[in-house]
């Protein structure tokens, strides 16, 4: 019985020691922008990936970078390549104001993305528009996921010349 | 001339090797290598714990990761590998798996908890609606499930108090359910686990590791047991009575001296009858292997051992082994105790008469709680006399015997220099106990008394 409970306690030790050591807080906060855009690129499985064209592509109408503030447009950033899959956000912009964001793809293979997916996207793209730049948080539970999101939206942003 | 050759053949290069024998920390030493390899494995995928879903995730990730690898070892431990019978013992490698065992179902279950509910709060639903979520739309995870539970199965039917209410052979055969708990539990490592989706080479070493042992088990456990069988062609030559309900069973068989078997060493026997084919029991030698001949002597109270009083000689007899560490390889030092509780004495018995020992310098004490009980009595004054060996019984109850039989004092007095003894101790599970802290209340060190216990 003893070994029982020293098997048990050191095992729970062990668990939140190794835990804790991987414990960052969520990435950023509003004020702390530098923090913010450090973790956005220390994401360690992506690199930026070089589908320019394709994104540029899927701008729709009004998609020039020299056309007016006062229009409505739409950038759509880098594909990040995250360890679960493509992740790709689309900015629609009006008077240099983020208004809309929405993502073109998300990793969905397997049953866990989708769930993750399902309550990580509406966050961050209401993060996003809060926050009206890609210093957001990262979602807990959906690490992977938020750090190709934020790349992507700076992506975007850096595209729109915002 | 067939002396002759049987020298020749003895000499063989290949039959005359000593046996190889792993040391405890030969195993220890690995698993620990594994379970830091496991963890690695995990901290290296993991790009960093954000929030208490994410926590309870990754504890569960953990957890099923340790699980799945302690699947493998408790395996390990029981296919039966020669140079851990031998060097580890039987009986301790049996002690690790049901130590292992009982943690393992632990793992499996702290798995599942964790990770449904560390789904649901990161998908912000509640634990029922996730483990409904979990079984459906999960690869694999359904058929973990019903592995986990035969896993939990299989601990409550293993644990020490429903043991004792079942037969031996109902609790082996249903431990068999675990092969089956595995192999199901396989699938949703590779199809759902963070660590083995995206990785290859982790996927490759994972499934290289099951696949050994699996090889393993089915060497040692099917395949040479079945080539034994043939080989050897093993055959119950005559059924001795002892004492009352004790009954010695001689078995004839081919180049036996290829099993290379010890004194001290038992097998798992299967004597072929129609009541007796599907259990296999072990029973130590009680006499030093011969090429042609074995020994065993069984006392007679289980269903079991009661028929073998009935063996027909020419009965076929299946034997695995030789398995168990209870043998010369443990010696340390010159003088010798052997000290033997009841039917304990069965392996003592051959160790008392091949144990390399000058006259004066090998001692046996055979404990029994009345006359009835003893058997050998003839045998073992004829070794002690030949061998200028020593021989004490101390027979009666304790009340009889006025206090503890095996007190330090007692053991002194008939061995005025016992921690200059190594100690051989064999016995139902109660006497060697408290025989061992006896010993060791006498000065004697722990690595000097060796033991076995005969109940797996």
């Amino acid at each position: 019985m003893k070994r029982a409970i020293l098997a048990i306690l050191g095992t729970a030790a062990g668990l939140v020691l190794l835990l804790s050591f991987k414990t960052h807080p969520a990435s950023s906060s509003g004020t702390a922008a530098g923090t913010g855009t450090g973790t956005g690129t220390g994401g360690d499985t992506a690199a930026p990936a070089p589908s320019e064209s394709s994104s540029g592509s899927s701008g729709t109408g009004s998609g020039s970078k020299k056309s007016s503030a006062s229009t409505t447009r739409t950038v759509t950033g880098d594909t990040v390549d995250t360890r679960w899959g493509p992740v790709q956000v689309r900015v629609t912009l009006k008077s240099g104001k983020i208004t809309k964001v929405e993502t073109v793809q998300v990793p969905h293979e397997n049953p866990r993305d989708q769930e993750i997916n399902s309550f990580a996207v509406p966050q961050l793209n209401q993060e996003a528009l809060a926050a009206q730049n890609a210093q957001i948080d990262t979602v807990s539970g959906a690490t992977v996921t938020s750090d190709g999101y934020i790349r992507s939206l700076q992506s975007a942003l850096d595209k729109a010349g915002t | 001339m067939t002396t002759l050759d049987e020298r020749a053949a003895v000499r063989r290069p290949g039959t005359d090797r000593r046996p190889v024998r792993a040391r405890p920390e030969h195993v220890l030493i690995p698993i620990a290598l594994g379970v830091i390899a496991v963890l690695a494995l995990w901290w290296h995928d993991t790009p960093a714990v954000t929030g208490f879903g994410d926590w309870l995730t990754n504890a569960g990730r953990i957890t099923g990761l340790l699980a799945g690898f302690a699947a493998v070892v408790l395996v390990a431990l029981m296919a039966r590998i020669p140079a851990l019978e031998r060097g580890v013992g039987t009986d301790r490698l049996a002690r690790w798996h049901a130590m292992g065992g009982r943690y393992m179902v632990g793992l499996v279950v702290a798995h599942a908890l964790l990770i449904i509910w560390g789904y649901a709060v990161t998908a912000h639903t509640d634990v029922v609606h996730q483990t409904g979520t979990l079984l459906v739309s999960y690869p694999d995870v359904l058929m973990a499930t019903v592995a986990g539970l035969l896993f939990v199965g299989v601990g409550i039917v293993s644990a020490r108090a429903a043991r004792r209410r079942m037969r031996y052979e109902t609790w082996y055969y249903l431990h068999f359910y675990t092969y089956l708990a595995i192999a199901l539990a396989f699938a949703h490592q590779f199809a759902t686990g963070a660590d083995f989706m995206t990785d290859l080479a982790a996927r490759v070493l994972w499934a290289g590791l099951y696949i050994v042992v699996g090889v393993l088990l089915v060497w040692y456990r099917f395949v040479m047991p079945v080539r034994a069988a043939f080989r050897y062609g093993m055959r119950v030559e005559g059924v001795y009575r002892e004492a009352p309900g004790v009954v010695s069973v001689w078995v004839r068989g081919r180049h036996l001296d290829e099993l290379r078997a010890e004194a001290g060493q038992f097998f798992r026997w299967r004597f072929l009858t129609r009541d007796l084919w599907w259990a296999s029991n072990p029973y130590s030698l009680s006499a030093p292997p011969r090429p042609d001949m074995l020994r065993i002597t069984v006392k007679t109270f289980g269903e079991h051992s009661g028929a073998l009083s009935r063996l027909r000689p020419g009965t076929r007899v299946f034997a695995e082994g030789p398995y168990g560490a209870f043998t010369a390889g443990r010696r340390r030092r010159r003088k010798v105790l052997l000290l033997a509780g009841g039917v304990g004495i069965t392996p003592v018995r051959a160790l008392f008469e091949t144990l390399p020992a000058a006259p004066g310098d090998l001692t046996l004490v055979y404990r029994a709680t009345d006359w009835s009980d003893v058997v050998f009595q003839e045998e073992l004054r004829r070794i002690a006399e030949i061998r200028g060996a020593t021989l004490h019984y101390l027979v009666g109850s304790r009340r009889d015997l006025g206090g503890d039989p095996l007190s330090p004092a007692v053991l002194t007095r008939i061995l005025p220099d016992l921690n200059a003894h190594d100690v051989y101790l064999c016995g139902p599970d109660g006497m060697v106990n408290a025989a061992k802290a006896s010993l060791r209340r006498a000065g004697v060190p722990r690595r000097h008394i060796h033991h076995e216990s005969f109940e797996f």
